[in-house]
């Protein structure tokens, strides 16, 4: 039995290339290994035969939820010409903040992104929807009173919830908020008595730029 | 047509989305909302 023997990647056809990266690409989609994930399945999308549609598809399907949860969103024309167009309200609701949205297209497409394996990392881009949502309130309360804006009320929050027809109290707002500082999508602190989140004046929102939550 | 699929791999994604602009229908109608106080309690 040999198995010693040390290959070199650089040595397999192109197909077998691409195809290993493809696979592997998946195993670190679900081990959450989103960097890997994201190199390896972008090697086999720019090395993949760029006729086989079918190909550049599969491999899309994976890219696309990798891309999305390190805050990389695809062009909507990539959505079309691929027929991946069951991501387009969830590349919307990140864009928006619109956390309705986001759930409505999980819902929507259950079936679809369960038997691909990629719900659970789309379910995790709540984070990225209520940073985002936190920050249109944040900007909108900048440019009607400079002063105040770094202050953000729980109850402001609960009420643009409600608007999205999600149901939270106050206490339940708090938590989400202690998760967005503790991962990083949101600088600040509470000042728990008088229900407020006060932020940070430098990058409240730091963007992922490529880079996984929390890390 | 290959040279053209190459030349859009580029161009497939956007990682500048993350702009301050609050001028969409949905910011709109999210400022509308927040302004109103009717059901402040």
């Amino acid at each position: 039995i040999e198995t010693a023997r040390i290959f070199d990647f650089e040595e397999f056809p192109a197909k077998d290339k691409v195809t290993y990266m493809y696979y592997t690409g998946r195993l670190e989609v679900f081990n959450e290994n989103f960097l890997a994930a994201d190199q390896k399945l972008t090697y086999a999308l720019t090395h993949c035969n760029s006729r086989s549609r079918t190909n550049l598809r599969m491999i899309l399907k994976y890219l696309i939820p990798v891309k999305l949860s390190i805050g990389i969103l695809p062009k909507m024309w990539l959505l079309e010409k691929y027929n991946l167009v069951e991501y387009a309200d969830v590349v919307n609701a990140l864009k928006r903040g619109d956390l309705q949205l986001l759930r409505r297209a999980l819902q929507q497409h259950e079936d679809q992104f369960l038997r691909s394996g990629v719900y659970l990392v789309l379910e995790k881009l709540e984070l990225q929807v209520y940073q985002r949502l936190v920050k249109k309130i944040y900007i909108i309360q900048k440019q009607k009173d400079p002063s105040k804006a770094h202050q953000i009320k729980l109850e402001v929050i609960v009420k643009a919830l409600k608007w999205l027809e999600i149901d939270m109290d106050v206490d339940e707002v708090e938590c989400i908020m202690s998760i967005l500082i503790y991962k990083n999508l949101m600088k600040g602190y509470f000042a728990h008595k008088s229900k407020v989140v006060v932020l940070s004046k430098q990058d409240p929102f730091p963007k992922l730029n490529g880079k996984p939550v929390g890390s | 047509d290959e040279k053209e699929e190459g030349k859009e791999t580029t161009q497939q994604w956007e990682d500048d989305w993350d702009d301050d602009d609050v001028n969409d229908d949905f910011s709109l109608q999210l400022r509308k909302e927040l302004e109103s106080n009717s059901e402040k309690s």
